[in-house]
């Protein structure tokens, strides 16, 4: 069949975006089912959480076989499986038929891993970039859109929102079926397909910059799906007296003031991405490697330095933004989120500019482990940041205590000139039996 | 796809790659968009899509 790696592109984003659109239609709806269920608090914030559950554990699968069987078949499954949940919860009557539904509609967050070894399969080294970071950009913006429009096109009508998404996951599922090809060249499939075995799964693991990898992507998605779980809450509880003094008085304006700061660093952590990987070919294209330790032979090392550059930027944006939480400004805190989302949105865009280059003969085994483990994250911040006696302290401490020890290990494991990609827990020779 | 392929410092990259580069740009000023937009509508307490107030 004939196509075009542009094509292959568009393909890859649309069914990403959708997937992105699902996943967080259940959030996008959350005051409507509380209401209509009665919800309590913490059965709001298990039924918030349950979107993050799936991620950290069906990632690593989802790369597992995009190597194995091809992007577009393993698209084109997840598009099926979500979208025919999406239209059942659409059906739902009692609380547990939605949440085991929208939970199992959550699922659709793990296309991400597939899309990123699509376009690896398809786009040169040195616009990889732009390439993985228009991919994932266009597609991570699904979230935010599903948050800003779907509750002003349904109103309250979510059993709608929800059929509707999923018949139309139903059709691009048949477009990525109809029109996707796995990769540029039936070797280069191969070559995919021949590394993805549980032994090859295992080096990767053991790997450490896959591991350093990890950390970078835990420092800046873990932090951005984290962070929109927990901010709209945070402004409520932080800054309520100050939300009330610009004039929303009531609970359900709190509300929406809390939650539009909260968009704010997802869109910009969402469409700044694309940036980021434009900046990583810009530091190549430049030969920028300012760092020490890092090394400066590997024909990618500048991508690596933009990395170091991005997570030393989230570390220093995350301590400001306690600095404005205990200021009690509400506005020097929101420009900061905002800035914020961006820096977070250059760690994001610059890992995923390096994880195809560095893991080139694995991108689905690497993809799902970079960016599911790192999902974790998302589950474990909050935690820190709700556990702390002061609210605003909580961004502080994790940049302390996880970040600074992060980036540190990441700037060790990228220390090596020859393949720093086969050092790590056990030898090559004995993981790979060759 | 149409136009010759685009020569920067060594590297030449195919027709395609411009277009990328603009529609990342695009991207920027959506994502710059939608922080004005969040801030009005916070800020004022108005600003609702499409255009009414809350």
């Amino acid at each position: 069949m004939k196509t075009h790696k542009v094509e292959q592109l568009i393909i890859a984003a649309v069914a990403f975006f959708w997937c992105f659109l699902m996943w967080f239609a259940t959030a996008a709806f959350a005051p409507s089912i509380v209401v209509e269920f009665s919800l309590t608090k913490a059965q709001f914030g298990i039924l918030a959480s349950s979107a993050l559950w799936a991620a950290p554990i069906l990632r690593p699968v989802a790369g597992y076989l995009a190597d194995r069987i091809g992007a577009p078949k393993s698209f084109a499954i997840v598009l099926f499986f979500t979208g025919i949940m999406s239209i059942v919860s659409a059906y739902a009557e009692s609380y547990a038929a939605i949440f085991v539904t929208r939970a199992l509609v959550a699922i659709a967050g793990i296309a991400f891993v597939i899309g990123i070894q699509h376009v690896a399969q398809w786009f040169e080294e040195e616009e990889m970039g732009a390439a993985e970071g228009l991919y994932a950009g266009t597609g991570n913006a699904g979230a935010g859109m599903g948050m800003l429009i779907l509750p002003r096109i349904y109103g309250t009508d979510y059993s709608s929102a929800f059929l509707h998404l999923g018949v139309v996951a139903l059709v691009i599922g048949v477009w990525v079926l109809v029109r996707g090809v796995s990769a540029k060249s039936a070797e280069q499939a191969d070559m995919a397909k021949s590394t993805a075995t549980l032994r090859d799964t295992a080096f990767v693991w053991t790997r450490f910059a896959a591991i350093a990898l990890m950390f970078a992507y835990a420092m800046s998605f873990g932090l951005e799906i984290g962070m929109n779980a927990w901010l709209s809450g945070y402004y409520k509880m932080g800054f309520e007296d100050a939300i009330r003094q610009l004039g929303f008085s009531s609970i359900r304006d709190v509300q929406i003031a809390a939650g539009t700061f909260g968009a704010v660093q997802s869109f910009n952590a969402s469409l700044f991405r694309p940036f980021s990987g434009y900046m990583s070919d810009l530091w190549q294209r430049k030969n920028w490697m300012p760092f020490p330790i890092i090394s400066k032979s590997l024909q990618y090392s500048p991508r690596i330095h933009w990395l170091m550059f991005a997570l030393l930027a989230i570390t220093i944006t995350m301590i400001a933004l306690t600095i404005a939480g205990l200021s009690g400004n509400v506005v020097i805190s929101v420009l900061i989120l905002a800035l914020f989302g961006i820096t977070v949105s250059f760690g994001t865009g610059g890992t995923f500019a390096i994880v195809p280059l560095m893991f080139k003969k694995r991108p689905g085994t690497a993809t799902g482990f970079i960016g599911g483990v790192s999902c974790l994250g998302g589950v474990i911040y909050p935690l820190v940041y709700g556990g702390v006696e002061n609210i605003h302290m909580g961004y502080a401490y994790v940049a302390v205590f996880f970040f600074i020890p992060f980036m540190l290990f990441f700037a060790w494991a990228m220390h090596w000139d020859i393949h720093p990609e086969d050092h790590g827990i056990g030898k090559k020779e004995g993981w790979l039996g060759k | 796809m149409g136009g010759g392929s685009i020569s920067q410092e060594g590297v030449t990259y195919e027709p395609w790659y411009k277009w990328g580069v603009l529609v990342l740009y695009l991207e920027m000023l959506g994502a710059v968009g939608v922080c004005i937009y969040s801030l009005y509508m916070a800020f004022t307490g108005t600003g609702g899509f499409p255009g009414k107030g809350h």
